[in-house]
């Protein structure tokens, strides 16, 4: 039941939210952090833990059936860390809907990492599209943003299920999420494969899949990117591990070659696009892109160590494109603008927040001592265990890219001349630096140590285990 | 013939006629009520007489029992449908307490009885006689329902349906003659002698008979009556007609391909209707993307959604069966409680059927707006409502039965579908200080209670997949 309630609690706070009347910002951003607080705590406590409930018998066995796994587990802290930062950050009118639906968003992404049955993971799946459809129609600035992102989605939702009800069908039950005895075979599955992987693509995102993402990313209020960059993401790449790899490893194998070129893609295409971009928001948004696209290499590329290395960087990822995102958006409501063009020169009179976009620049960058560092040195080191040298020698590009683009991005927001005709700007106040302080401390401990997040069990990756043991292709 | 009429006959058909007969009281009701309070006599005696009725006919669940010589049967599957078309009767009648006018409720409320009477007898319908009288019956009532509002459109609708449906109903008289004809016998039992697989009779006349069938569906593409009628039918009608006359149908449908033809004929003959069934949910949906009135875009959506249901029976089997009754449960949920909303802000007409009066209203009334979303989205199939389920059930339904290729139509379909509902939410949505909205209607406590049971009951489905076993037709 506590494992239950760490994906109602933040749904029902969210409607209670919304059901309530009256602005009061101060008030809901503390209900917010505290019920994301609650999950940080509550996630921590019920590791391990099953909540399983009968859904149906027929056609198939599926259950209301909830637990972490080995590595959902490190993804529900994720996202509790990063919701909690985001409501700190939220200051955005009608404060009070936009916490409402940063919790609704919570709740259901908590769902899909923690749903251990596949129905009840696409459940959630087309579930939390809608925080990000509201948000989009209610505070972003194009509509046509509103319709990319949930039509896209949609569509590889409907595969998603698709596939799901033809898995179900011919493997008798849907209730496998962590299971190692799961094997389907048959002319269908070839095309079960693809509904969950362009599902999954489309999600991560992938080149070519990926045209909604910079304008999501751009157009959304920062607080809800942070999570939607930093978590939803991840629900593609979690997907892609615990799903297609475990039950479908001859299939993945057989097509890996298709993943590695759309990675290997994504990471050059996204490094390329993010060096000439003039928005802030995109420069992070087509950096995501292409750091993505290594962990999609890295799980084609069938190697323990990449995937460890994966698992690292999906979390590390998730810190440092929160954390960017969040001070992207402190910079937007002191400049009034995103234009690297216009801005420049906020450094000099704010110097705390020059430090924490440096830090997350930094992260984002790969510098020795934090997290990102480690996950690609792993990352890279499975390539070429892997065999995949070529790979890996053009995923080095990307990497020295982002340098660039970081630096770029870093100087020009901080360094330069001023944007004329604004008032004196505050530096970062005591809830906007609280907002950032859980991503950065975890950036750094893991940064030093990131053992823990390598430690999955591999007893509950049982499948995946033992189609890595086939060593290197 | 000698039939003997037992007592059993017409315990078979008493919900039937506690319907008819509610009609009758309503309409005595409406002569001797005063004008201001005759609306809400009219509509707590039907809902009276439609809750014993209900309950009368849930007692006949599981007892198959063919009444008149098999004219009627009753058991599992007459009663699922008869229980569908009660709740759409109910649904329906209490949105009268919103709208309509107030010197013509009673009798409206009268006529949608014995129409919802009609279904009923569809729906237990074992023989091409009680079929053609409960198609009738249906339409009849129907007929004047749709003109009984003071706009030319409803004129227009009634003539529309009035011609169309008497087309198609000569269509499926000429069918069952030829039936008749090919069986000597006006019983479906007599249609599955073998021997009849081989008979062009059969073949042709079992084409018209299907041909009347699509139409009543509103297939594509015999659906262009369906938007017209909708829009000029007062809302409540249009509630009642989008779920009963597709439940009635359904019944004669599902008991006509299961249990009375030839072994054999079903997977040839049917293969049309499983292609029309098809292009419907793409048809459906596409024709959605174009439309400015709510009842306009739900008669689309109606025809994709019966699409869906039927490509849950493609396979006959048991389970695809109730899967359909599953999803048809929900979609009577689900659009009654659209209607519901619709009737909240309409407090003098109609307001509530034209989509421009929903541009802000999340400002005006957030409650209205998001049931109104959640019923959108649950018609497109999202979770976690019971549209979302029903697709998943229809989906391996067809994947099992080698019927995939619907559910890819089912899917396209969906894909379409969600651009067109998301659109009116996002009207909703929409932040618009100038908007010419209408102010919701401040109190309007059936529609209000409506709408939220509908809500409740959506989402339980979801949790409580509720498919009643049991349900096979039996022509015997």
């Amino acid at each position: 039941m506590l494992v239950l309630s760490l994906i109602l609690v933040p749904i029902v706070a969210g409607l209670a939210l919304l059901a309530t009347r009256g602005e009061n910002p101060a008030m809901s951003r503390t209900v917010g952090a505290l019920v994301a607080a609650y999950t940080l705590v509550v996630g921590v406590a019920g590791h391990g833990s099953e909540w399983s409930y009968r859904w149906l018998s027929r056609p198939f066995v599926a259950s209301f059936h909830v637990g972490d796994t080995a590595i959902s587990y490190w993804l529900v802290l994720l996202l509790a860390i990063c919701t909690f930062c985001a409501v700190l950050a939220t200051n955005v009118p009608r404060t009070r809907q936009f916490v409402a639906q940063l919790l609704l968003l919570e709740g259901a992404m908590l769902g899909l990492f923690l749903a251990r049955d596949l129905l009840l993971f696409a459940l959630f799946w087309d579930l939390m599209l809608l925080p990000v459809f509201f948000v989009l129609l209610g505070w972003g600035e194009h509509v046509a943003t509103a319709w990319r992102y949930f039509i896209y989605n949609f569509a590889g939702g409907l595969l998603l299920l698709l596939a799901t009800a033809a898995f179900g069908v011919l493997f008798g039950s849907t209730d496998v999420i962590g299971r190692a005895d799961v094997h389907i075979a048959g002319a269908w599955v070839p095309w079960i494969f693809w509904g969950f992987a362009l599902a999954f693509l489309v999600k991560t995102p992938v080149w070519p899949l990926h045209t909604w993402m910079p304008l999501t990313y751009s157009d959304t209020p920062s607080p809800m990117v942070a999570v939607v960059s930093a978590v939803q993401s991840k629900g593609g790449l979690y997907g892609m591990i615990a799903i297609v790899m475990a039950f479908m490893p001859n299939e993945f194998k057989a097509y890996a070659g298709i993943f590695i070129v759309l990675g290997v893609i994504s990471l050059l295409y996204g490094a390329f696009t993010a060096l000439v971009q003039n928005d802030a928001k995109r420069v992070v948004a087509y950096s995501s892109l292409s750091h993505l696209g290594l962990i999609v290499v890295a799980l084609a590329s069938f190697n323990a160590t990449a995937l460890q290395g994966a698992v690292i960087y999906m979390v590390a990822h998730g810190l440092f494109s929160a954390a960017l995102f969040l001070i992207l958006g402190y910079v937007e409501s002191r400049e009034e603008t995103r234009s690297l063009v216009r801005l420049g020169g906020l450094g000099t009179a704010n110097p705390r927040l020059a430090g924490a976009l440096c830090i997350a620049a930094l992260a984002a960058l790969g510098l020795p001592g934090l997290a990102g560092f480690v996950g690609e040195l792993v990352i890279l080191t499975g390539i070429f265990q892997a065999g995949l040298i070529w790979a890996a020698i053009l995923a080095l590009i990307p990497i020295v890219l982002a340098s660039a683009y970081m630096l770029r991005l870093f100087q020009g927001i901080m360094n330069g001349p001023e944007v004329p005709d604004l008032p004196v700007r505050r530096d970062l106040s005591w809830r906007e630096g609280l907002a950032l302080v859980p991503l950065v401390l975890a950036l750094v401990v893991l940064g030093v140590n990131p053992h823990p997040l390598t430690t999955f069990d591999p007893g509950a990756y049982n499948a995946v285990a033992s189609t890595l043991q086939g060593g290197t292709r | 013939m000698n039939l003997n009429v037992t007592t059993a006959d017409w315990y078979a058909v008493a919900p039937l006629a506690i319907v008819a007969g509610t009609g009758l009281l309503v309409l005595l009701a409406d002569l001797f009520a005063r004008t201001h309070v005759n609306r809400y006599a009219a509509i707590v005696l039907a809902a009276l007489g439609i809750a014993v009725a209900m309950a009368d006919c849930a007692a006949a669940y599981g007892h198959d029992y063919a009444a008149f010589g098999g004219a009627f049967i009753v058991g599992g599957f007459g009663v699922v449908f008869q229980e569908i078309v009660l709740i759409a009767a109910l649904g329906s009648v209490v949105l009268y307490g919103a709208i309509g006018n107030p010197d013509r409720v009673g009798g409206a409320i009268a006529l949608m009885l014995w129409s919802a009477s009609g279904a009923m007898l569809m729906s237990g319908a074992g023989s091409l006689m009680t079929i053609f009288l409960g198609i009738e019956l249906l339409s009849l009532a129907l007929y004047c329902l749709c003109g009984l509002a003071d706009r030319p459109t409803a004129r227009e609708s009634a003539f529309k349906y009035l011609i169309l449906s008497s087309v198609a109903s000569g269509f499926m008289l000429y069918g069952m003659a030829l039936l008749f004809g090919a069986s000597g016998s006006v019983a479906l039992t007599d249609l599955t002698n073998p021997a009849l697989a081989t008979n062009p009779l059969l073949w042709i006349g079992a084409g018209l008979f299907l041909v009347g069938i699509s139409f009543k569906l509103s297939l594509v593409p015999f659906h262009a009556w369906s938007p017209d009628v909708y829009e000029g039918a007062p809302l409540p009608v249009t509630a009642f007609m989008s779920v009963a006359t597709k439940a009635g149908t359904l019944a004669i449908f599902a008991r006509f391909i299961y249990a009375a033809l030839p072994s054999g004929v079903a997977e040839r003959l049917l293969l049309p209707v499983w292609i029309v069934a098809a292009i419907s949910m793409i048809a459906g949906n596409v024709g959605m993307l174009a439309q400015h009135d709510l009842k306009r875009l739900l008669a689309y959506s109606g025809i994709a959604q019966v699409g869906y249901i039927l490509a849950a029976l493609a396979g006959g089997t048991a389970l695809g069966m109730r899967y359909a009754i599953f999803y048809l449960a929900a979609y009577t949920f689900m659009n009654l409680g659209a209607f519901a909303v619709a009737a909240l802000l309409s407090d003098d007409g109609e307001q509530g059927s034209r989509l421009a009066n929903y541009r802000g209203l999340a400002q005006k009334s957030p409650l209205a707006a998001a049931m109104m979303t959640f019923f959108l989205l649950a018609l497109a199939g999202l979770p976690p409502t019971a549209g979302f389920l029903g697709k998943i059930l229809i989906l391996s339904t067809s994947v099992t039965t080698g019927y995939a290729w619907l559910g890819f139509a089912l899917i396209a379909g969906t894909a379409i579908s969600l651009y067109a509902y998301a659109k009116v939410i996002r009207a909703m949505y929409e932040r618009n200080e100038h908007a010419h909205t209408h102010e919701a209607h401040p109190f309007v406590p059936l529609a209000w209670a409506s709408a939220i049971v509908c809500v409740v009951i959506v989402i339980a489905l979801t949790f409580y997949p509720l498919t009643p076993s049991n349900v096979l037709p039996l022509v015997r």
